[in-house]
């Protein structure tokens, strides 16, 4: 068990869905939430969110369009949209561009629930230790080119940090970390 | 085609009967009025052929009986007969025959005379077959439009029923858990042992447990009970139970099917003001009277931009019968589709939004209620749909 809970963040313009929510998964997590879009980006302008979970049928800011905008202001937050079957069309398109981690369709299943926000969580740490490995990998190199003066050396260390920037450019996108 | 002639004289009898199946007739000869309305009775004649004066059951009494039973398919009457004066034409006419031929006959007067009363029974029969394809197609018609109409209802009802049975559902594996987690650390109590009872308390977050508990059972009641109300709007909207004319209170009606597009409006973000009047009730079929609510509100909510406004009236008209209105300040209707509106398969909706029969059907279902529907629109500004119904239906 970790010791310390992930901070997550539930929107849904239902408060019966949020409070319902927040009996779930108030021992596991470390767990705010909204019930609008423009609520949710105050949440995450102040707050370290790790998955970000919304409903996509939500007036004025729909969920995938939360979603897009989250990643702007947290990239590293991992993006889980959660809806109902007649919403299916617009969260296909979002996941099919890659801005989405996963969907979970309503009614869901507690228990199933809780699995896929552990799996965001455990995401999150993967994406996240991956990163600080290649800004570790990213400083170590650098230094190494300071230190040497053999071409052949300076060479690989180019197209490997070239690789590393964009390994970290791509994880932005998967939903992952990315550069901050 | 089969051909009934009925003459007492042997000679003319023999003789109308030679013909007509030179001819290709299918002829059946009666000896008088008594066989003649035997042999109809047992079989289908579309043309019938008689003498007048007949004993007992004579010409004009076979035809009066013929008109009297209603058959399906008309049957051609022609009499024949020796008298030619205008009375004797008129008194023909009016037992219900078709054509006089004068006795005696002319063979071909006979065959052009046939000919015509055959192009009138094919024409009859046609025309019958022709209503009875309309008939159909309509009655295909109001149900295609009714499926389509429910169908665009059925997403949004599940998504108002979804919510509540996703935290209904959820609320109970809380209760379930937490009530779990709680009875164990009053079982460490029992044993004595506050050390693990309070470690139990604490990992189980039961303090939120004991302030939560019985409101989150409060709102699984709710959730259950607006799941509840859902079905039971659904099932006050269709009216699946009554098939015929009923009184209603039409205020219920607009209610119940504004609750089946409840979520249409909260979609749009759609302000609906609705003003009820007392209304007296109103003898109606109250599910199609819903299906024309329906079809009204959805396209009052359609024509709207996000935010706008659908209003719903109701009130009597005192001698005449009630009025139900539905304004929009949406897109309007140009003026050159007004006169199109009712039209079946008319629509500006784009493809899969509208099948362009739900004003039509509307019309249809007023119609039959003796009742009309008024509009009034101005592009840009909006629509107002008003229907007139009577307290009861014409009589047919």
């Amino acid at each position: 068990m970790t010791t310390t809970k992930h901070p997550i963040l539930v929107v849904d313009d239902e408060s019966e869905i949020l409070f319902s929510l927040r009996g779930l998964l108030r021992q596991e997590f470390e767990l705010h939430t909204a019930e609008s879009g423009v609520e949710a980006i105050n949440i995450m302008r102040r707050n370290a969110i790790h998955v970000l979970m919304t409903d996509q049928r939500m007036p004025q800011m729909t969920g995938v369009e939360l979603l897009q905008q989250a990643r702007e202001i947290c990239p590293e937050a991992v993006r889980i949209v959660f809806t109902g079957y007649a919403d299916l069309k617009a969260v296909i398109d979002a996941i099919n561009q890659g801005r989405i981690y996963r969907y979970l369709t309503k009614p869901w299943e507690p228990d199933e629930l809780v699995a896929a926000l552990r799996q965001g969580c455990d995401e999150y740490d993967r994406v996240t230790q991956r990163r600080h490995l290649l800004l570790d990998l990213r400083d170590y190199l650098n230094r190494c080119r300071k230190l040497s003066g053999d071409d052949v050396l300076q060479f690989t260390g180019n197209d490997l940090l070239e690789r590393i920037e964009y390994v970290l450019a791509a994880d932005v996108g998967r939903g992952g970390l990315g550069e901050s | 085609m089969q051909v009934l002639i009925a003459d007492d004289d042997p000679v003319s009898r023999r003789l109308l009967q030679s013909y007509l199946q030179k001819w290709g007739y299918e002829v059946s000869a009666a000896q008088n009025g008594a066989e003649a309305w035997r042999l109809f009775q047992g079989a289908t004649f579309a043309i019938v052929i008689t003498d007048w004066m007949m004993p007992d059951v004579d010409g004009l009494e076979l035809i009066r009986r013929i008109r009297g039973i209603h058959r399906p398919g008309y049957v051609h009457a022609t009499l024949l007969t020796a008298r030619s004066q205008k009375e004797d034409l008129v008194e023909g006419m009016e037992a219900g025959a078709d054509d006089f031929l004068t006795k005696p006959f002319d063979r071909d007067e006979l065959r052009v005379r046939l000919r015509a009363a055959e192009r009138l029974v094919n024409l009859e029969q046609s025309l019958a077959e022709q209503n009875r394809i309309l008939r159909e197609t309509q009655a295909a018609l109001v149900q295609t439009e009714k499926l389509a109409s429910l169908g665009q209802l059925a997403a949004g009802i599940a998504h108002e029923i979804n919510n509540p049975i996703a935290y209904v559902t959820n609320n109970l594996v809380v209760i379930r858990r937490d009530t779990q987690a709680a009875l164990a650390a009053l079982d460490a109590h029992r044993r004595g042992d506050s050390a693990e009872a309070a470690r139990l308390e604490q990992e189980a977050d039961i303090g939120y447990f004991r302030e939560n508990f019985a409101r989150t059972c409060d709102k699984t009641l709710e959730g259950l009970h607006r799941v509840r109300d859902i079905v039971r709007n659904l099932r006050d909207f269709a009216r699946l139970d009554e098939a015929e004319f009923k009184e209603a209170d039409l205020n219920d009606a607009i209610r119940s099917t504004i609750e089946i597009v409840q979520h249409q409006i909260k979609a749009k973000s759609i302000r609906l003001e609705s003003e009820s009047n007392p209304l007296p009730p109103v003898l109606c079929h109250p599910g199609k009277i819903n299906q024309v609510f329906l079809n009204l509100l959805m396209n009052a909510i359609q024509a709207c931009t996000r935010g706008g406004v659908v209003a719903t009236r109701t009130r009597a008209e005192p001698g005449e019968g009630i009025v139900i209105e539905v304004q929009d300040n949406g897109c309007g209707i140009s003026p050159a589709h007004r006169s199109r509106l009712f039209e079946p398969f008319f629509t500006t909706k784009p493809v899969g939004q509208g099948t362009g029969l739900g004003l039509s059907v509307s019309f249809g279902i007023v119609r039959d209620h003796g009742g009309a529907i008024e509009v009034d629109s101005e592009v840009g500004s909006g629509s107002t749909f008003r229907v007139r119904l009577p307290l009861k239906p014409p009589t047919k």
